[in-house]
């Protein structure tokens, strides 16, 4: 009698459990559900949307070590980034959300607000790898966490930035970017857009990049920086920053960019706090190499007159030779025909050598050149 | 092949090798004729023999005291001529330096008035003169074996061993690096060139003068990529900036009789083929592939390099 009960029980659940999966098929099939944006969630749902996703970032970054995020060069970068990058969905201090990215679903978060919920290394996971089911995207660069920290730094800082501070941050003295850059570089209006993109980072005219972590492009080769934005494009060279944009620039408009980066002067480089030692040390590896270590002297293919394929390093941001030489040795490396010289040899260099190269090069600004600032 | 073989000897030194080599096979085939007479005669033999070679006799006659005296002479002999190719040779004799390198050879040539006239990969020696090897090396365990000019002799970070060679007439001795020291060591060889006198004193002359002023357009095209390249950051063309330490000598490239040590026989186009694709020719090798240039610019440049006599 017993079995016969629980077996009635079994029989009794199995059918329910077909009768609400036929049930679901037919509401799917059906099309009753409502897709829209607009439809919203019920508050029910949308509260336990919110706590999966807050689970599953809090869980997944638990494993992510924060390098020091304090550095202004981080922060002036991600910030540039940011207003190309995030702004236009996100919205930034001064800019609310544009009114259609609210009609998307979720709307993208409020960010000053937000982000003084999750710790760093969450922030850097959800950059990193976008989130399901949301309009964020992740990151364009599996290789490029360099880049997301940048980022994070500046979203740190971000709940206590006012309209004004954050202009300082992303955009430094360029005003209004659109109309400087294009006059500035005197293209079409329609490229004021990407030009200004260029400016942000790299600066213009005497102005060389705000941040150290940008490269110098005043005075590289046109050969070299048409090159640097193929290969970005094409995806042979990574970034999360730089992809996007390349990939978005006509050939003429990189010709027109590439052309005018080429016949700008360097920039005066206020190194006046660089270590002379470590500057001494390295215009030695620069100039003779360190033939025991089978490292070719820098300035061999780095000089003046080397082949416009390769770039000039005079003057270039130590901050960013130091952070390409890191990348290059640890195996991200530009997939370009010069890049696959210098390959070997950035994996036979040292910490302190790359640090004292970078010393050096940042050293050798027009000012030093001209006999002192 | 007589190029690299120990069974044909073409200087005294690598003789007494060979006469060693042909001891030892004869002193073999002696044993290996006693030992199956023994083997037979024991098992087929006459009662009053086997019995004999049941004995422990046998034993400390034919397992101990016979190998003990015979493999003693020959270890004393092989010892004995080992180091006479390592004696100091005569005050007169020609001193070349050679560093094994991963994975090519550095080579000097020091005259008597101690100047030194810098070569790679290929080694000039005069006919009927002793030449007195000083064998180092600037990373691993390299061994310099040239087979049918003499004995091998490994080359040791932090020493300096010696090796005396003669070869007593002219010809192409090939020669290989003979201790693993990692990635295409395989193709580490090396030839040796036996040239009369006169010939030999010629060639070092030339040798010792800084490269010559490019002719041709093309030429002059070439030396000015080759620079601008960044070349002489590794490789040195006396007579000009380029002053590199850290790859081959490249002053007179063009006299040499291959490119990429031994792997190819050398030609303008050989030369391009390397500078472009060198990791396939020789997989490993230190230098990187240069591919930034036109096939035009390839064409100066290789011209160029080929050009340096």
């Amino acid at each position: 009698m017993a079995s016969r009960r629980r077996l009635r029980i079994v029989a009794a659940v199995a059918a329910g459990v077909v009768a609400l999966m036929v049930g679901a098929a037919v509401f799917a099939w059906s099309g009753i559900y409502n897709v829209a944006a607009s439809s919203g969630h019920f508050a029910i749902v949308e509260a336990f949307l919110a706590f999966v996703m807050r689970n599953s970032v809090e869980t997944h970054a638990m494993g992510v070590v924060a390098p020091p995020l304090s550095d202004e060069d981080l922060a002036i970068l991600g910030a540039s980034h940011f207003h190309g990058g995030c702004a236009p969905c996100h919205g930034a201090p001064g800019t609310p959300i544009a009114p259609v990215f609210r009609r998307m679903l979720p709307p993208p978060s409020n960010l000053p607000v937000a982000v003084s919920e999750w710790r760093g290394r969450e922030l850097f996971w959800i950059v990193r790898h976008g989130v399901k089911y949301t309009g964020m995207p992740a990151w364009l660069s599996e290789r490029r966490d360099d880049e997301i920290w940048a980022v994070v730094a500046f979203l740190l800082r971000l709940p206590e930035l006012d309209a004004h501070g954050y202009r300082a941050l992303a955009l430094g003295e360029i005003g209004d970017p659109g109309e400087e850059s294009g006059r500035e570089l005197e293209t079409p209006p329609d490229t004021a857009e990407a030009s200004s993109a260029c400016v942000r980072c790299h600066g213009a005219g005497e102005r060389g990049p705000r941040s150290g972590l940008a490269p110098v492009l005043h005075g590289q080769s046109f050969e070299f920086l048409m090159a640097a934005l193929e290969a970005y494009a094409d995806g042979r060279r990574e970034s999360g920053i730089m992809q996007q944009i390349a990939a978005g620039i006509s050939p003429e408009l990189g010709r027109d960019l590439a052309g005018y980066y080429a016949r700008l002067p360097p920039p005066v480089v206020d190194e006046r706090g660089a270590d002379a030692a470590a500057v001494e040390r390295g215009r030695l590896l620069a100039e003779e190499g360190d033939a025991e270590a089978e490292i070719p002297a820098c300035m061999a293919c780095h000089g003046a007159d080397a082949l416009p394929a390769f770039p000039r390093l005079a003057g270039q941001n130590a901050a960013y030779v130091r952070n390409q030489l890191w990348l290059w040795r640890s195996g991200v490396i530009p997939g370009t025909d010069a890049a696959s010289i210098m390959a070997p040899i950035a994996g036979r260099l040292t910490d302190a050598q790359i640090a004292d190269a970078a010393a050096y090069f940042a050293s050798l600004s027009r000012a030093v050149e001209a006999g002192g600032p | 092949m007589n190029l690299q073989s120990v069974l044909a000897p073409h200087g005294p030194q690598a003789a007494e090798i060979a006469a060693l080599a042909y001891i030892l096979f004869a002193m073999a085939a002696v044993v290996i004729v006693v030992v199956l007479a023994a083997l037979w005669l024991a098992m087929r033999g006459p009662p009053k023999i086997r019995e004999r070679l049941g004995g422990t006799g046998i034993v400390y006659l034919g397992g101990i005291a016979f190998p003990a005296i015979v493999l003693t002479g020959l270890l004393g002999y092989g010892v004995w001529l080992t180091a006479a190719t390592a004696r100091s040779p005569p005050g007169d004799a020609l001193q070349v330096e050679v560093i094994g390198e991963q994975w090519w050879w550095r080579i000097a040539y020091l005259a008597a008035d101690g100047s030194r006239v810098p070569g790679a990969n290929e080694i000039r020696i005069p006919v009927g003169r002793e030449i007195s090897f000083a064998l180092g090396s600037a990373d691993v365990i390299h061994s310099f074996w040239v087979p049918s000019l003499g004995g091998k002799v490994d080359m040791i970070p932090g020493r300096t061993t010696h090796l005396t060679l003669a070869a007593d007439r002219p010809g192409i001795y090939r020669g290989q690096c003979a201790e693993y020291c990692g990635g295409p060591h395989a193709l580490m060889a090396v030839q040796v060139i036996a040239m009369p006198e006169p010939e030999f004193k010629a060639w070092l002359a030339s040798e010792a003068m800084p490269a010559a002023e490019p002719a041709t357009e093309a030429e002059r095209l070439g030396k000015r990529l080759f620079l601008a390249a960044g070349c002489g950051g590794c490789h040195s063309i006396r007579g000009t900036p380029a002053g590199g330490t850290i790859g081959p000598d490249l002053t007179h490239l063009g006299s040499r009789r291959s490119v990429g040590v031994d792997t190819l026989p050398l030609t303008a186009g050989n030369v391009a083929r390397f500078i472009v694709d060198g990791q396939h020719i020789k997989p490993g090798n230190t230098m990187p592939p240069f591919r930034i240039f036109s096939a035009a610019e390839l064409d100066a440049l290789s011209i160029f390099l080929a050009g340096l006599r």
